[in-house]
């Protein structure tokens, strides 16, 4: 069953439609990647996706759950979780703190929110530094986040991602801007996820798409132009006229 | 216990010795003032550019209940805290839609609006005379009309208001705030309501201003037009700035070095400001952190001179 389900999904920006009547469904479980060339619209349906703005039309349902227009607070709760294409961290936090305020947002309750010291929420710290363990970062816990390389900080804004348990994990781009060395890290970090979180990934770099994913969907001016496994999507004769044309006919 | 207490406590006792008791209360009062305006600023990130706003009205309203009504203290205080957060959440519901420049401008404009409501309303507020007569009644058979016991009070109540003003940044709310502050994208993305917080950081940030501000009208009988005018929002943030605000105890030394050098040295010098001036440039182009900064900065040079 479809965990993650678009319906005509369309945004409109003045007289661009970002976003044209997106129908794509995520199965749970699986690794979903969404290609396109730049500007096709893919993370303009991340950020419909987390309530970052609402649709101009269509809907979203989340586990057969209406949630178009839900306010991006809300979505995170629902299990819903996002990295980001541009690094967008805690600057100034340590690593740890950095989880722990992600931890603690989808926690089991905020009970003594003005009042606790955050040392007492034994929970949401095991879970905050699982997530760390998770990418790798657990021996830098305690460094501030501006000092980490470009590298660690896209292996944090997965943590970021992960603290929160979410269900379905939406990764825009996270081997953006990374060395050959440090992509293939981040591959190997993304296939462990695999199959313990349902995964969206937009990405550019076709051969980490092909080779990790379950299903592709290609993304072209704003509107889906093929699904399929990554086989068929090679094979696919628009994909090819998109990415290597420009221009699709 | 730990350094910092041991030094606020020896701070308590020892400066009604070296300043008259009024200008010691006052430097706690203001202390507590900016308590809230740091909330805001240092660990949100929001430039409030209006907290005289809670300060005046809560001063105002205590005021003149105690004047015609001759409450109780404690009553009087309460109220204080209530007009100060009530008024803090009007003027934070507003002010939390926008953010940057529009928001500073909003806590600045809405301030504009309190001021000329006090400035007009004369029949309540004296207008540009103020509020006199506004007296300090005993409570539980203490006499506050000694300076010393009043100091005593106020003293008691800054120290509280400091340890719960500790309590809360040490929270989770606390590291939210801060969140919000290093990135507001991904504090509403990981599941926080980013406006809310905001507003719930103005409305304690106004329960303190609102405290301060009763205790400043019972200090010196009076609540003068500018204790809800911008020189008063000015002042705290230039206390603020000037003792650090990315600390819990910036805004404590800020307000000791503002109101110390505002009463003493302005009696030996009218040009007095020009000092607050050159120390506000310093602060600005070297010592972002301000004196708390500066502190931790010459100890860890001296520390690294004597290694070597």
């Amino acid at each position: 069953m479809a965990i993650l389900k678009t319906e005509n999904l369309t945004k409109t920006f003045g007289a661009l439609k970002a976003v044209n009547g997106v129908s794509l469904g995520v199965e749970a479980g699986t690794l979903h990647s969404i290609i396109g060339p730049n500007g096709a619209g893919k993370t303009t349906l991340f950020n419909l996706l987390t309530g970052t703005f609402p649709p101009s039309s269509g809907r979203i349902l989340f586990d057969g759950r209406d949630i178009t227009g839900t306010p991006a607070a809300r979505i995170a709760h629902l299990g819903l979780a996002r990295s980001y294409q541009r690094t967008t961290v805690f600057p100034a936090f340590s690593l740890l703190d950095n989880v722990w305020v992600a931890a603690f947002a989808t926690g089991k309750s905020w009970q003594g929110l003005m009042w606790s010291q955050t040392g007492r929420y034994t929970e949401v710290t095991t879970r905050a530094r699982e997530a760390l363990a998770d990418v790798g970062l657990a021996d830098k816990a305690d460094v501030p986040a501006r000092e980490i390389s470009h590298g660690e900080q896209r292996q944090l804004e997965l943590a970021i991602a992960l603290a929160a348990a979410p269900r379905v994990l939406l990764l825009d781009e996270p081997a953006a801007g990374l060395s050959p060395d440090e992509t293939r890290k981040m591959v190997a970090l993304v296939r462990s996820l695999k199959g313990r979180y349902t995964i969206v990934l937009i990405e550019h770099k076709i051969d980490i798409i092909m080779s990790v994913s379950d299903r592709i969907s290609v993304m072209h001016f704003g509107s889906l132009i093929a699904e399929g496994t990554p086989d068929e999507i090679q094979k696919n004769p628009e994909v090819r006229r998109a990415y290597l044309g420009g221009v699709a006919a | 216990m730990k350094k910092p207490i041991v030094l606020l406590l020896a701070a308590v006792v020892l400066l009604p010795l070296v300043v008259r008791p009024a200008i010691a209360a006052e430097i706690w009062i203001f202390a507590i003032f900016g308590l809230g305006l740091n909330l805001l600023l240092g660990y949100t990130g929001l430039l409030s550019f209006g907290q005289s706003t809670f300060f005046g009205s809560a001063a105002y309203v205590a005021g003149w209940l105690l004047k015609h009504y001759g409450i109780n203290a404690f009553l009087a205080l309460g109220i204080g805290v209530g007009v100060g957060a009530a008024s803090a959440a009007l003027v934070g519901y507003l002010c939390v839609q926008r953010s940057g420049l529009y928001f500073i401008m909003l806590t600045f404009a809405l301030n504009q609006l309190f001021y000329f409501i006090a400035y007009q309303w004369t029949s309540v507020t004296g207008g540009e005379d103020g509020m006199p007569g506004v007296p300090r009644p005993a409570l539980l058979g203490i006499d506050f009309q000694d300076p010393l016991t009043y100091y005593a009070f106020i003293s008691i109540l800054f120290l509280a208001s400091l340890w719960l003003m500790k309590r809360i940044v040490e929270s989770p709310f606390g590291k939210i705030l801060q969140a919000i502050r290093e990135n507001e994208v991904r504090a509403e993305a990981v599941g926080y309501n980013v406006p809310r917080f905001k507003l719930l950081a103005f409305v304690i940030g106004g329960a303190f201003s609102g405290l301060a501000g009763v205790l400043y009208a019972m200090l010196f009988g009076i609540v003068p037009l500018e204790a809800i005018g911008f020189a008063f929002s000015g002042n705290v943030l230039f206390a603020t700035l000037i003792g650090g605000s990315g600390s819990l105890y910036g805004p404590v030394i800020g307000s000791f070095v503002f109101i110390w050098l505002s009463e003493s040295v302005s009696t030996l010098w009218a040009r007095w400001p020009l000092l607050l001036g050159v120390a506000f440039v310093i602060v600005v182009l070297f010592l972002r952190g301000g004196v708390v900064e500066g502190w931790s900065r010459f100890w860890s040079w001296r520390s690294s001179k004597q290694k070597t």
